[in-house]
């Protein structure tokens, strides 16, 4: 390999472990990445809104007893960028499987990084775990 | 190294094996590369067009993003949810001891305090490096309008002109610029202290002085170049170097961060009873 494409190489890989990126705020400070979740319930509610879009489920679990879960997700302009119609892709009534991460405090309230419908179609609903809490290491040096 | 950086790593490397089966760019005809390069009326580089940070791939958005993309926003759900590998940068920034604390309490608060949580407008470069946004550059002769789709902020460039004295500090500062050869200089200063400059807890002051340097390489890519200086914060000038892709057929859509803005009244919840989210 020549000189002038290893030095591209080695621009490009400095490129990919540099690029930043953010949500609005922080999942990971109320998100839990080590508390991955999956829910399957009805949806009851639909806030197709900015900064974050929401929806609730009502979640029956195996003794029949009902919960309603608070799901976080992407703002509406990535989801209309990734597949998703208001009012149409996911509507009050349905019945749809989340994987996502819990919320700190406990609370049914997750963050929802993927949506399957009834008809087995996926799509994701929010960013990975962790995001917008800084990445791996700081913006700088640990004394 | 994240699982997501190493696979970035892997992409970036596997690209640059299959640059290295391809003729290298110095020896193609001259006139092939020059051509590549979309050129305004006066002959100057044309930016005009809508843009994404944050991501180095080729492609419309929905190509770029696909599988994990930016954030994960692609149509490929099946991709592994890795940890998100946000707002990593290569070197450390060159923050004075005693403004490091300051950058890594940030970090180990994970971002709570981060201002774009208050719908704020994110200050340069970090507004254009917000992958999940696109931006939209409108060249002419005499100015360059951004538009950024996050926080439905513009930025107004008058080219060959002085910085205007009788406002601010702002937020996005005050943005003056000049050509130098094929590559548009951008001079920002004037900003006020409110505002993180990529990273999490990336603060600055109101000596901020930025210097951004955009040259379009190709068709697809400007090669964004962003030197930061400030005396108060910094041992010495900060560059990052990363690109802006093109995303042709992509267009602005609204964002208004105020509609629905919850997730502050969550945080004032776990800081207020303590909840762990402290690294």
């Amino acid at each position: 390999m020549s000189r002038p494409v290893i030095g591209v190489c080695l621009t490009a890989l400095a490129w990919a472990l540099a690029s930043p990126a953010l949500a609005h705020h922080s999942f990971g400070a109320e998100f839990d990445a080590n508390k991955p979740i999956t829910l399957t319930g009805v949806v009851k509610k639909v806030e197709w809104t900015n900064p974050h879009s929401h929806f609730s489920l009502e979640v029956k679990d195996e003794k029949g007893r009902t919960a309603v879960w608070q799901l976080t997700g992407y703002t509406v302009n990535a989801l209309y960028r990734t597949g998703w119609k208001k009012d149409v892709t996911m509507k009050v009534g349905d019945t749809v499987t989340i994987f996502g991460w819990r919320a700190r405090d406990g609370s049914n309230s997750a963050h929802a990084r993927e949506v399957t419908f009834a008809d087995g179609k996926k799509l994701f609903y929010g960013p990975p775990a962790g995001t917008g809490e800084g990445g791996p290491k700081p913006a700088v040096k640990v004394p | 190294m994240s699982r997501f950086h190493l696979a970035s790593a892997i992409v970036a490397t596997t690209w640059c094996l299959a640059c290295g089966s391809a003729p290298a760019s110095n020896e193609e005809p001259k006139s092939t590369a020059a051509s590549a390069v979309p050129r305004a009326a006066d002959g100057k580089p044309d930016l005009t067009g809508v843009w994404q940070g944050g991501n180095g791939r080729q492609g419309t958005w929905e190509e770029a993003n696909s599988g994990l993309g930016v954030g994960g926003t692609g149509l490929d759900p099946s991709a592994p949810a890795n940890p998100a590998s946000q707002q990593v940068i290569t070197d450390p920034a060159p923050y004075k001891p005693e403004a490091t604390a300051r950058v890594l309490e940030s970090f180990n608060k994970r971002g709570i305090d981060d201002p774009a949580g208050l719908c704020l407008p994110l200050g340069v470069p970090r507004l254009a490096l917000v992958g999940l946004f696109p931006i939209q550059i409108v060249q002419t002769p005499t100015q360059l309008v951004i538009l950024h789709e996050y926080m439905s902020v513009f930025r107004v460039i008058p080219l060959n002109a002085e910085h205007r004295t009788d406002v601010g500090p702002t937020y996005m500062g005050d943005s003056v610029g000049r050509w130098e050869g094929d590559t548009l200089v951008v001079d920002v200063v004037n900003f006020n202290d409110k505002g993180w400059l990529t990273g999490t807890g990336t603060h600055h002051s109101d000596a901020l002085h930025v210097t951004e340097r955009y040259t379009r390489v190709d068709k697809d890519q400007i090669d964004y170049v962003v030197t930061m200086e400030d005396p108060n914060v910094f041992t010495e000038p900060w560059t990052i170097k990363t690109k802006l892709m093109h995303r042709e057929g992509t267009r602005l859509q609204e964002y208004v961060c105020a509609e629905n803005n919850v997730e502050m009244e969550h945080f004032a919840k776990i800081l207020k009873e303590g909840v762990p989210h402290t690294r």
